[in-house]
């Protein structure tokens, strides 16, 4: 009686199954809508960019004369050449600035993250939520006050001073992400850690960081990212001799508005190192961004 | 190895609203198997993160051997990386960046041990839990009971003064459970080292504990070697915690007999009790106490038999060795144990109890009344 009861169940199980499939011709009616979107989709965000890498290997006539989109009738890397001419050395001054700046706001950020997720102090919340705050806070409004800082500190248009103030100025976002992560780490670690004979900054050293690398590795990137994209602080607090490719690339704009080539030229050398980064760390980007949602084991 | 001395000791939180742990006084001997013993949420594991440094008492003081650990003063706090003991977590704890070996090795590496001492105490621990296969693996790679042996692995290659165990087995299955209590026990005591162990397992703390630390709402109900707890529980909590299964309770009337003796009556039956318990029944005559019966401490009687207890038989359980069997008696679901080859067959029986085995309990204030 069980069985047959089971077999009957099992044939409406069978039925209902089969009810929810939709026919055949629904579903790809279905697909070629999704394939069709996602291609406008495509379409409409790699255009400039496409447009910009054609231009890029033209010849200055030749942009002159065909359409911004079309593969140029004949390669040239006459754009590149004089685009690094003028750029070599600002670019060599965004890396200094990007990895001074990112390695400094991701060992401060670090350093504060693991202290508010692991230890508990007097004012730490009030700490953590001024720290929130803080990355809500529009750059320009403290743009003064920071230029007589800087001034103050002898650090106008130098490196140096970019790169502090990025460190400083990015360490709140970094410990808010940070903070994040840190708090996945079992709190159970960090006690077994105490017992077998280390101090906080051991456990920092020799627990958190090892088991948390993604995620150190994520808010790098995310870090170098924005500081080797950012304008403001680079145009107030840099002069010449600290001037990073992003002001060097908008001045080449300015002085040769019709070589259209060396300007997209300038703009690819600029994008291809963050590129480079997120093809690279892509499946670490992933991972990190992911973190959250699983318990660390 | 150390004693460790416990005086007056309070946890609180929210500014003294909530008491965690309220006045606890206790003394483990040096290489004494402690067991803190009690359901959930009554202080166990918070008396034991106090003794390791991980949390800090409200009041009191913590002493191993004679140096002060923690007092009510924050200066004389020793912070858990300076007090040399060991603890084995009931998650494991082992560090997910290294290797089995690594795991093993990082307290004495932090204690700056010579490299080929280190690797000679991993090595004869590994091989006396049997994980030397296992030492080059991540603990991700490693299945729950080999986890478990790596954490005590750990917790025993160093030289500490105290293990803390805070329900290490709680993770493992039954059969590994057993294995690794009697393991644990072994090497316990061949070390000498004076433990503390953290459980609500009462059988685990039967069997390994030389003294039990049954603690209830923040408190010690009582402290003793296990047959203490088991054979003079001093309320009825202790009585209920200890032994399965639980012991059998009867409201019951003190009554005086002609010949200057006492008895215990209900609806049901009468327990004639031995003149040697007439001081204790004094105060109660006439009065109703709880009487308590182990489901060990029956046995079959004969019709007409004195002090015997009718019952009729709902269900019996076979356990292998013998049979539990309930019965009732008057409105009360009664369980004994039955040790014989066969288990009773008759519908009605009578049971009577070992009489020199009762735990008499003042049924308001639930202390054990006979000394």
């Amino acid at each position: 009686m069980e069985r047959r009861i089971s077999i009957e169940r099992n044939k409406q199980d069978q039925a209902t199954q089969t009810a929810k499939i939709r026919p055949r011709w629904h579903t790809y009616a279905l697909h070629a809508i999704y394939y069709l979107l996602m291609i406008v989709f495509v379409v409409f965000y790699m255009l400039p960019f496409w447009g910009t890498l054609t231009t890029s290997l033209k010849s200055n006539s030749e942009v002159m004369t065909s359409n911004p989109v079309a593969w140029p009738q004949q390669v040239t890397g006459e754009g590149y050449v004089s685009a690094f001419e003028e750029l070599s050395g600002p670019l060599l001054n965004s890396v200094f600035i990007t990895l001074g700046g990112a390695i400094g706001s991701v060992f401060l950020g670090s350093i504060c993250a693991y202290a508010l997720s692991k230890w508990k102090f007097k004012f730490g919340n009030l700490f953590f939520i001024l720290l929130v705050a803080a990355t809500y806070l529009p750059y320009q409004a403290i743009l003064i006050p920071l230029l007589q800082t800087i001034n103050a500190l002898n650090l106008y248009d130098n490196v140096l001073g970019l790169i502090l103030v990025h460190s400083v100025f990015g360490m709140s976002m970094c410990t808010v992400m940070m903070r994040g992560y840190y708090s996945d780490v079992p709190d159970v670690l960090i006690k077994q850690a105490m017992i077998d004979g280390n101090g906080p900054w051991q456990i920092y050293r020799k627990i958190v960081l090892p088991n948390t690398k993604i995620a150190t590795i994520t808010v790098f990137v995310f870090q170098c990212t924005s500081i080797w994209n950012e304008m403001l602080f680079a145009l107030v607090l840099g002069g010449y001799s600290s001037k990073p490719a992003t002001i060097a690339l908008n001045e080449l704009a300015g002085t040769m508005a019709a070589e259209y080539n060396v300007q997209m030229a300038g703009s690819i050398l600029l994008a291809l190192p963050v590129l480079i980064l997120y093809i690279f760390m892509g499946k670490y980007l992933i991972r990190g961004y992911m973190a959250g949602a699983v318990t660390a084991s | 190895m150390a004693s460790i001395t416990i005086k007056d000791m309070s946890v609180s939180y929210t500014k003294g609203k909530t008491h965690v742990i309220d006045g606890m006084n206790l003394q483990v001997k040096d290489g004494e198997f402690c067991v803190f013993l009690g359901p959930s949420g009554c202080g166990k594991s918070t008396a034991m993160h106090c003794i390791a440094g991980l949390l800090q008492p409200t009041k009191g003081q913590i002493l191993f051997g004679h140096t002060v650990m923690s007092s009510d003063g924050k200066k004389d706090f020793v912070p858990p990386q300076e007090r040399n003991i060991a603890m084995v977590f009931q998650e494991y704890a082992l560090y997910p960046n290294m290797t089995v070996r690594k795991n093993m090795s990082f307290a004495l590496e932090t204690k700056k041990t010579p490299k080929d001492e280190i690797a000679k105490r991993v090595d004869s621990m590994a091989q006396m839990l049997e994980i030397n296969p296992l030492l080059d693996r991540k603990p991700s790679e490693l299945s729950g009971g080999q986890r478990q042996r790596v954490a005590l692995g750990r917790a025993l290659v160093r030289d500490p003064q105290v293990f803390l165990l805070d329900e290490p087995l709680g993770n493992l299955d039954a059969k590994l459970r057993d294995q690794v209590r009697y393991e644990l026990k072994k090497i316990q005591a061949q070390l000498g080292v004076t433990t503390i162990y953290v459980t609500h397992d009462q059988t685990e703390a039967m069997t390994m504990a030389d003294h039990i630390v049954l603690m209830k709402d923040g408190h010690i109900m009582q402290q003793g070697t296990p047959n203490e707890l088991y054979d003079h529980p001093n309320c009825l909590f202790v009585a209920g915690f200890l032994g399965t299964p639980q012991m059998n309770n009867f409201d019951t009337e003190v009554v005086e007999r002609a010949d200057d003796g006492y008895c215990l009556r209900t609806a049901n039956f009468s327990l004639t009790v031995p003149k040697e318990m007439n001081a204790c029944l004094r105060d109660y005559a006439g009065e109703t106490i709880v009487t308590g019966i182990r489901p060990s401490d029956f046995e079959l009687a004969e019709e007409g038999e004195t002090d015997a207890i009718p019952a009729v038989v709902d269900s019996i359980e076979p356990l292998g060795d013998a049979f539990l069997v309930y019965v009732t008696v008057g409105k009360n679901v009664v369980v004994f144990k039955y040790t014989k080859e066969n288990a009773p067959t008759a519908k009605e029986i009578m049971l009577k109890p070992c009489i020199a085995k009762l735990h008499l309990f003042d049924r308001e204030s639930t202390k054990r009344i006979n000394v």
